[in-house]
């Protein structure tokens, strides 16, 4: 091997060292987000995970959080929120607490107060309501 | 029935009145950014899912959870929650309860941008500070917008990862909006 490989093997490898350090640190984490559609969920309904989280934060969050779950529930009503992502709130038995759910895109869904969707996306955590980000509606 | 006792009466009944006229306003969609800039880098998050209830006495609070700060990074997102940061899993929320101190001074029922004062607590990772801040309540045909910026000291909140004073400044900036149903 003469010196001029040795040389063109040291770049070769400083390149690929830098490409590969830019794409994992700077545009995969840019560009591919986590996306919900096919990955394996837990099916719940939007009544059952409201009573879970009511009768046991802690274990409620040991089991849903960050997972993907799908829920089926009764729209009380579609909005979008200050940045214009579309929501949908998901009935429960207590009118205090429902499923508030953020989907993706940016058109608001329209389904009937009353009428009963399924969701699928990541459960965030429990405020007053049990919170879903990144869904997106697999039944209406 | 003597005098003073119709007065008494009379004058319970107005109490009543103006408790009962208490109105609360409330959204789950709030949204809260906070921001730092150091000459290395600037970073910014937003979290779109804050709950927050305002009633026209005066009081004021913000419940939001630590996961709903989006980031533009993913791998800035999962620092953040992670354990040299606001260990996310271990606490989850962060809440801010105050109250306006001249809310008198905003008309509810007139459209218009009015100055407010707020002081209240804020609590994240667990530790409650005291905390200020100057804001505006937006009447705008009817509807109850609220906003406020200010900076909070990461040290206050245990808030001690390696890169902060370097890479993230020491002081965070937060800003608030809530546009109330």
């Amino acid at each position: 091997m003469n010196k001029k490989n040795v040389i063109l093997g040291v770049l070769l490898v400083g390149v690929v060292a830098v490409i590969g350090v830019w794409y994992f640190i700077f545009y995969r984490p840019t560009h591919f987000k986590r996306d919900v559609t096919d990955e394996k969920a837990i099916v719940v309904t939007a009544k059952d995970i409201v009573k879970e989280f009511q009768s046991n934060e802690a274990e409620a969050n040991k089991k849903y959080l960050n997972k993907a779950v799908e829920i089926t529930g009764e729209v009380v009503e579609c909005k979008k929120d200050q940045e214009g992502h579309p929501t949908v709130t998901l009935k429960s038995d207590d009118a205090f607490s429902n499923v508030q759910v953020t989907l993706k895109g940016d058109k608001q869904l329209e389904a009937k107060g009353g009428s009963t969707i399924t969701i699928k996306g990541i459960v965030n955590g429990n405020l007053s309501d049990v919170i879903i980000i990144e869904a997106v509606v697999t039944k209406q | 029935m003597n005098k003073t006792t119709v007065v008494l009466f009379f004058l319970g009944i107005l109490n009543l009145g103006s408790l009962m006229a208490q109105k609360i306003y409330a959204t789950k969609t709030a949204q809260i950014k906070f921001e730092s800039s150091t000459s290395t880098e600037d970073l910014e998050a937003t979290n779109n899912q804050v709950e927050s209830k305002l009633i026209d006495n005066g009081q004021v609070e913000f419940k939001l959870l630590m996961k709903g700060f989006v980031f533009d990074n993913e791998m800035m997102q999962d620092h953040f929650n992670g354990k040299e940061y606001m260990e996310s899993d271990k606490f989850p929320k962060a809440e801010f309860k105050g109250t306006i101190a001249n809310i008198t001074s905003v008309n509810f029922a007139k459209d218009g941008a009015y100055p407010i004062m707020v002081s209240g607590n804020l609590t994240i990772k667990g530790i409650t500070v005291k905390e200020s801040a100057a804001g505006l309540i937006i009447i705008e045909k009817g509807k109850v917008n609220t906003k406020s910026s200010f900076k909070i000291k990461l040290k206050d909140f245990g808030i001690v990862g390696k890169d902060i004073g370097t890479v993230i400044s020491n002081n965070i900036t937060i800003s608030v909006s809530a546009k109330y149903d």
